[in-house]
């Protein structure tokens, strides 16, 4: 233990111990003076006691003045060291016998016995005999020297101090604790403290995360929707560009063409995007078909040529055989649309696209490997890593969503196969996508297509809230010779169909109030052979399946997909 | 102290060269120790004396102590009571005595006194100066100090206990 220490703790310590150490010491010592007190009575005692004896054995030696008998009873008790001197006197007080130690000598007369020392016990009897006082004896012995005083304390101190030292060593423990205590409280008081701030801190901190987090989304958000508008502004451009020159009396016929495929390119582009969206917020579905790739790219040429623009050579290196692949048309096309317009922008408008075909074996069957090489700059290993990233972009702010290739991920691996980059600084980037080969057959498809096409005329209910797109579903109907009536609300079909009769139902699902969703399961109940085509933009509604089996067109829809589907409900007729 | 001592021994060693004064010396001695020897003796009951009565020290046949064994006699008690001295001439008359000195004489010897006091409680002393005949306690001087032999088993006899511690002081005991 430090002295200091030691110190401290002694200043400390509990008064019950030092009152229990004080009290050993008290009660000890009232121990050592009452053995003491009867040490010394026992003392007297024995020296009394030894006159006595003395004083009866020389009684008749005194009375008859025989000083040799009693000098022989004097003398036994030379034995005896204790004895300083022993005198033995007769009625007169003068001595008869006497026995001293070398040195001392007894007093000749009894009266003149002297100071006792302070050493010495003295002890006197007189001798009587029948009543009669014949002489005195008087005996002086040492008191008990200290050393033998000592030896017989010795144990009884011993254990006394002992048992004080144990009282307070334990004293000292107990402050020494008591100390330690009163630091350990004071610590884990600071410690309670320093973790109150401690979770402030955290929660500040989790609270800028989250602010932080918020602010990044909203930048992301930012970003994308900036993207998006950029990219329908340039779509919306073209279109009404050549719808307004359309209305132009007097234009001529390839120029016509020209133009109304133009709002068509663009509105399929349109489209294309927001399936993008749609696909990545995942509210669309994937709608397999059977898809020949050649075929696609192949189709897709003019588009690419317009995404590209026209320093961008486009080279397609296809390959001789290719086996058809099940994957949803549309995200297929965006995939390709999207690592074209990669491209673009990382060639600065300027260079050579190759896309190229190939059939190759892979673990479970044969696949097809599309890629898109570009004569670019290529990427860094960093950037390459993370190309998939969603919002990830190398691109200026409102340049690119950053969602592109995280799509074409998406899409890869959820029709079963995947994408890959490769690419170095200075020669370059390849994309490469792989899908699996499809093994069920195609016939199906063609045979509906065919039919499709000699549908003859039938009584339709349209039923859209929307002006717009109800108008359009209308025109577009009667166009082909059907017999069209549309509805704003699925209370108002329900009305005209109790009113008069029709083929089929073609149905948005969206609507408010009654939705297309429960038309349909009313009409599923209450008109169990009625037709039913429902129409939507969203699958959300879709995956709850309630669509009661009725065929759903996804928005914007084609016309082909919508004579597809019909051709589906309605009965064969003949043509 | 023992130089004391000494210097009185030597004084009275010294007195034995006038022989009259050691004899005067010797008297003064048994005269001294006559009525000291009462004691240490016990009587039986009867012999007692009753209530504050004196013990009676008898000198009989004759008195060789004169004043001296009174003054002596005055000086003790016993158990508080007085001693007193009578001078007797016959035995019958010390038949009420406690303690009784025998000096033998022509016409009545120590032997017959003796006799007479038989079966009585009276502590006897005799002298060796006066001839052979002992009593109880009998008187003798032994290099210049004057001793005495004890007859216990006479004073047992006659109904008398001595004490252990004159006997132990005797020169001779017997038991």
């Amino acid at each position: 233990m430090e002295p200091s220490r030691f110190l401290r703790a002694l200043r400390n310590l509990p008064r019950a111990i030092v009152a229990v150490a004080l009290l050993i010491g008290l009660g000890g010592l009232t121990v050592v003076l009452q053995n003491e007190a009867n040490y010394q009575s026992a003392q007297k005692t024995q020296a009394e006691g030894l006159a006595n004896v003395l004083a009866a054995s020389v009684t008749a030696a005194v009375d008859f003045g025989d000083f040799t008998a009693a000098q022989e009873a004097v003398k036994a008790y030379s034995v005896d060291r204790r004895i300083r001197w022993i005198g033995v006197y007769d009625r007169s007080g003068r001595v008869l016998a006497s026995l001293a130690r070398k040195g001392i000598s007894a007093p000749a007369r009894a009266s003149a016995a002297g100071e006792r020392p302070t050493g010495a016990l003295r002890a006197s009897s007189s001798i009587v005999q029948a009543g009669q006082h014949i002489g005195t004896v008087m005996i002086e012995i040492d008191r008990e020297a200290w050393s033998r005083k000592l030896s017989r304390y010795v144990l009884l101190g011993g254990l006394l101090l002992l048992t004080a030292l144990v009282v307070l060593v334990l004293g000292v423990t107990q402050a020494q604790l008591r100390l330690v205590n009163l630091e350990l409280s004071a610590r884990a008081e600071a410690l309670a403290q320093a973790n109150v701030l401690l979770e402030d801190q955290m929660e500040q901190r989790a609270r800028a995360e989250e602010q932080l987090r918020q602010s990044q989304k909203m930048q992301a958000l930012g970003q994308l929707t900036g993207g998006i508008a950029h990219d329908f502004n340039n779509l919306l451009t073209v279109i009404e560009g050549s719808a307004d020159i359309l209305t132009r009396p007097d234009i001529e016929e390839n120029r016509r063409v020209r133009f109304a495929s133009a709002i068509v390119q663009a509105a399929q582009n349109a489209s294309a995007l927001t399936s993008q969206l749609l696909a990545f917020a995942r509210r669309q579905p994937l709608k397999p078909e059977w898809i020949n790739v050649n075929e696609l790219i192949r189709s897709m040429r003019d588009l690419l040529d317009r995404t590209l623009g026209e320093r961008i050579e486009v080279e397609t290196l296809l390959c001789a055989e290719d086996c058809p692949v099940e994957v949803d048309r549309a995200q297929l096309q965006s995939a390709i649309l999207n690592i074209a317009s990669n491209a673009r922008d990382a060639m600065h408008a300027r260079g050579r696209l190759t896309i190229a075909t190939a059939q190759s074996a892979g673990e479970s069957g044969s696949l097809v490997e599309l890629s898109l090489t570009d004569t670019g700059p290529g990427m860094d290993a960093a950037t390459q890593a993370r190309v998939f990233e969603p919002f990830f972009t190398t691109k200026a702010a409102g340049r690119g969503t950053g969602l592109g290739l995280s799509q074409v991920y998406g899409f890869a691996t959820q029709s079963g196969g995947d994408v890959q980059v490769d690419s170095d600084l200075g020669k370059g980037t390849t994309v490469t996508l792989r899908l699996p080969c499809s093994l069920a057959q195609r016939a199906a498809v063609e045979t509906r297509a065919e039919l499709a096409n000699t549908l003859s005329s039938v009584r339709i209910l349209v039923v859209d809230d929307n002006e717009q797109v109800g108008a359009f579903a209308e025109a577009l109907l009667a166009d082909q010779g059907h017999q069209v009536v549309r509805a704003h609300s699925a209370e108002a079909a329900l009305d005209i169909l109790r009113e008069r009769d029709f083929d089929l139902v073609f149905s948005d699902v969206v609507m408010p109030g009654m939705g297309g969703l429960r038309l349909s399961e009313t009409l599923a109940r209450e008109r169990p052979n009625l037709p039913m085509i429902l129409a939507t933009g969203y699958s959300e509604e879709l995956v709850v399946s309630r669509n009661e089996g009725r065929p759903v067109v996804l928005k914007p829809y084609r016309l082909t997909t919508l004579i597809e589907a019909m051709a589906k409900v309605l009965p064969a007729r003949p043509v | 102290m023992a130089a004391r001592h000494l210097f009185l021994a030597a004084l009275l060693a010294l007195l034995p060269t006038m022989g009259a004064k050691a004899q005067t010396t010797d008297i003064a001695v048994k005269a001294a120790f006559l009525p000291r020897f009462a004691r240490y003796v016990e009587w039986p009951q009867r012999a007692l004396p009753s209530g504050n009565a004196p013990f009676l020290l008898c000198l009989v046949g004759g008195d060789p102590f004169g004043r001296m064994v009174d003054a002596a006699a005055q000086e003790q008690s016993i158990s508080g009571r007085a001693i007193l001295v009578r001078r007797l001439d016959s035995a019958a008359a010390a038949a009420g005595c406690h303690v009784a000195f025998i000096q033998g004489s022509r016409t009545q010897p120590a032997g017959q006194l003796l006799a007479d006091l038989a079966q009585r409680p009276v502590l006897t002393v005799t002298d060796a100066v006066n001839g052979e005949q002992r009593g109880m306690i009998h008187f003798s001087v032994v290099n210049g100090r004057v001793r005495f032999f004890i007859d216990d088993a006479a004073a047992r006899r006659h109904g008398l206990t001595i004490s252990s511690r004159l006997l132990a002081l005797a020169i001779g005991v017997r038991h």
